[in-house]
């Protein structure tokens, strides 16, 4: 079943084409990684997939449900509430973690569960310390974000996604804004959710850990998907220029 | 010696630095140091105050600085070209000219009057002065005019003789004579009875206001001068009268500083020669006062003559004590104003600051010309608007208690449009990420405002509010403008009753101590923020 697809989007800044036609769809229990030189278009890509941005043109479809339709080349969303409904299939980890600094760690887990899902609290908070052990700061409940490491307050974001019950979760560059030996323990994170078949897509500048963890890699470049296929033939035989010229820059 | 003192400075230096190291000390210490300072400063000038009789009038003198109050009409005030002009101004315009000073009008705030005299800011108070109940605070020129106090109430009003104003509001100009016939220790008893009977005995700062709350309805009568009562009815036409009865006698002259019997006696002088020569009748039928001149006559000169001596000694401590006493409904006063504002122009502030952010851009620009208006004129003209704009625009007669609602309505809508820039700017501050975050996860525009951008934006604008809040503190005195006695107010008037500088330095001092205690509160609260960042 596909959880994401993606038609045509077009999506443009002040008359500057970001994405020119674009289309990708990611089925359930897949894990995809987003590669691309900066500027590709991967960051508008998926904050046009958790509505962040409004696209152009295209449509977009959450495990078969329609979130926008493409009608005469122009993007119609569906409604704010119905919107809103279908929101809750994904989450998003972003680059900058983003945690909301006045709450606790457990607040920051718990609190869109309960207010905006209306779940049992104490259930909510059950599960809370559960992920919290999965990512291993079962001791920093109690504490603020500004008291934790960014490494430590990517974990935390990564545990709020997930307390939402999503089928699916974006990251954007997670681990970018963190250094190398924090690094590995965020992607050990991914890894493990990779296993437990939760569906991802993953913008990304690790390579090696697109070739280890990702069943599919899309290139993108100039707004467009260039090539896309099992991360053996994508990252070790490329078969597009683009893609072999990125990937021998990224190797020095 | 020099180096033992500056071995002392650096220690003292040192400790202080150590103090501000350990949190509040240091500003301990500067409290400390301020205090000492206003009551040292409050010691030295009451002390001060009794041996400044002996100020001489030299031989030298070539300006004569006349003080008067610009809006007392027909004895001194600005007529339509903006000159100052009328008949006290035009006797002393002659005296100098007999004597070859240089003349100076210099208007004065009358409820400073005494201190710009202490001080030989001017030289003497020149204006429909009334030497009764003053007898023993000037020295004075022997009397040469007799004005009584009248009451002057609407043509339509149904207050014919002075008994009918039990009940009734009455208006008086602070610190004047008809407030004296009224709450003065001479003050006969009648009229101290029927004063009781009033439902309130209101002060103004000058007539035009107290003409202004009659024509609003806000008053029913005002009580003063017969010669300015006289001018006023003339000036404003046929919708006042006056009441046949008085409500007192009483003599104007020319007060000079207590003990400068040598600049009085030269003015007496030419006062004399002007009554012999028949300028001074001149004068007088220029502004038809004729009929009120006593100079020369019997019984004028019991002021005059009287020895310049000293008043008595009080206790500063009990004086200090009196004064707090008599100040403190001032201070409640400006203390609810404080509160009621606060209360009411934080949460309008975030009304103001949503409108301003609404995505309807015809919102956006009422806001905004709110705001543009509410910043850019004076606080104190606004207070006047909503005071009387009622009545003036709607025809509305305004009652004597909507005077304290004007104050908080107007104070309101002016901080409100301050406070709701500084949110703005709160919320301008928070990382889009925020929001970005709290979409992703499923929030409404409601809830991401209330759970996720106040409480952030409260923590960010507690240091421009901070600000706001204490000058707010001081700004409370504006409510002078529409006469609510705050405690300034109160303080101008004990001291212009008790010829005394006091009240002002222990207004200072509460003022002083009032936004410490703000700005303790508000260091509090900031630092109960602090528990992120
Ligand atoms: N809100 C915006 N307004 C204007 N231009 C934008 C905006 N967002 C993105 N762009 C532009 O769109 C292009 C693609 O940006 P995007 O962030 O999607 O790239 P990216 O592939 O994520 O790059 P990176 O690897 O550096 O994160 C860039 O040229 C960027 O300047
Ligand atoms: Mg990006």
């Amino acid at each position: 079943m596909k959880l994401l697809e993606i038609e045509h989007l077009k999506k443009s800044f002040g008359g500057i084409e970001v994405l020119s036609d674009l289309s990708m769809s990611v089925s359930e229990g897949e894990v995809v990684a987003v590669l691309g030189p900066s500027g590709s278009g991967k960051s508008t890509m998926l904050r046009c997939a958790s509505l962040l941005e409004t696209m152009d043109a295209g449509a977009l479809r959450f495990a078969g449900s329609t979130v926008a339709e493409d009608v005469d080349g122009r993007s119609v969303y569906v409604g704010k509430k119905e919107q809103r409904e279908l929101k809750s299939i994904f989450g998003l980890v972003f680059q900058n973690f983003n945690l909301f600094p006045h709450y606790t760690v457990l607040k920051n887990i718990i609190d869109a569960p309960v207010h905006v899902q209306k779940r049992d609290k104490e259930e909510v908070v059950q599960e809370a310390r559960a992920l919290l052990k999965k990512v291993g700061l079962e001791d920093k409940e109690d504490a603020y974000p500004c008291q934790l490491s960014g490494g430590q307050q990517q974990r935390v974001a990564i545990a709020r996604a997930l307390a939402m019950r999503p089928r699916m979760l974006f990251f954007d560059e997670p681990t970018s804004a963190l250094d190398p030996e924090i690094t590995a323990g965020i992607l050990r994170i991914l890894r493990q959710l990779a296993e437990e078949k939760m569906t991802m897509i993953i913008v990304t500048h690790e390579i090696d850990f697109a070739r280890k963890v990702a069943d599919r890699v899309v290139f993108m470049d100039g707004g467009v998907v260039v090539e896309q296929g099992r991360p053996e033939d994508v990252i070790d035989h490329p078969q597009n220029e683009r893609t072999k010229m990125f990937l021998q820059k990224m190797e020095v | 010696m020099i180096t033992i003192s500056g071995f002392r400075a650096e220690e003292m230096r040192s400790e202080m630095r150590q103090k501000r190291l350990h949190g509040k000390g240091l500003y301990r210490v500067v409290l400390f140091l301020l205090v000492l300072s206003v009551v040292t400063g409050i010691i030295t000038v009451c002390g001060r105050k009794d041996r400044s009789v002996q100020a001489a009038d030299g031989e030298d003198r070539t300006t004569f600085t006349l003080g008067f109050d610009a809006e007392f009409p027909p004895y001194g005030y600005k007529d339509d070209d903006g000159e100052y002009v009328g008949f006290d101004l035009d006797l002393a315009a002659e005296v100098c000219k007999r004597n070859g000073w240089e003349f100076v009008k210099q208007p004065v705030d009358w409820d400073s009057k005494d201190m710009e005299l202490n001080s030989g800011a001017i030289d003497c108070i020149w204006n429909g002065f009334t030497i009764n109940g003053r007898e023993k605070e000037y020295t004075w020129s022997t009397a040469y005019i007799d004005n009584s106090q009248v009451v002057i109430v609407g043509a339509g009003s149904d207050i014919k003789k002075l008994s009918d104003l039990s009940g009734k509001v009455v208006v008086v100009q602070a610190d004047s004579s008809a407030l004296a016939a009224f709450t003065g220790e001479d003050a006969s008893e009648e009229n101290k009875k029927l004063c009781g009977e009033f439902e309130d005995l209101q002060q103004v700062s000058d007539y035009n206001s107290a003409f202004m709350n009659l024509e609003a309805g806000s008053v029913d009568a005002i009580c003063m001068d017969i010669g300015v009562a006289n001018y006023q009815i003339k000036k404003r036409g046929d919708a006042f009268r006056m009441l046949e009865e008085r409500v007192s006698s009483e003599q104007y002259g020319i007060g000079f500083k207590l003990g400068n019997t040598e600049l009085r006696d030269k003015v007496q002088e030419s006062l004399n020669e002007m009554l012999a020569d028949g300028t001074f009748e001149e004068i007088a039928k220029k502004w038809e006062l004729t009929d009120c001149i006593c100079l020369g006559q019997e019984g004028t000169d019991a002021a005059y003559l009287q020895d310049a001596g000293s008043k008595k000694d009080e206790p500063f401590v009990k004086k200090f004590a009196d004064i707090v006493g008599r100040l403190s409904g001032g201070m409640l006063a400006s203390l609810m104003i404080f509160v009621f504002t606060l209360l009411f122009s934080m949460p309008l502030g975030l009304l103001v600051c949503m409108v301003r952010m609404s995505k309807s851009a015809v919102l956006r620009w009422i806001a905004k010309i709110y705001i543009s208006i509410m910043r850019g004129t004076p606080l104190m003209l606004q207070l006047l608007v909503v005071f009387f704009g009622p009545y003036y625009v709607f025809g509305m007669s305004v009652s004597a208690r909507f005077r304290f609602y004007a104050v908080i309505i107007g104070f309101s809508l002016n901080y409100a449009a301050y406070f709701a820039e500084i949110y703005r700017s709160g919320i301008e501050g928070i990382a889009v990420g925020q929001y970005e975050a709290a979409s992703v996860l499923g929030y409404t525009r409601v809830q991401t405002f209330w759970k996720i951008i106040f409480p952030q934006m409260v923590k960010r604008v507690i240091p421009p509010v901070t600000n706001e809040v204490i000058t707010l503190v001081k700004d409370t005195s504006l409510a002078f403008a529409l006469a609510y006695t705050e405690m300034f107010t109160m303080a101008k008037q004990v001291a212009a009753a008790e010829a005394s500088i006091m009240p002002l330095f222990i207004a200072g001092l509460f003022y002083y101590i009032f936004n410490f205690v703000v700005a303790m509160v508000m260091e509090a609260i900031e630092k109960k923020m602090q528990y992120y960042r």
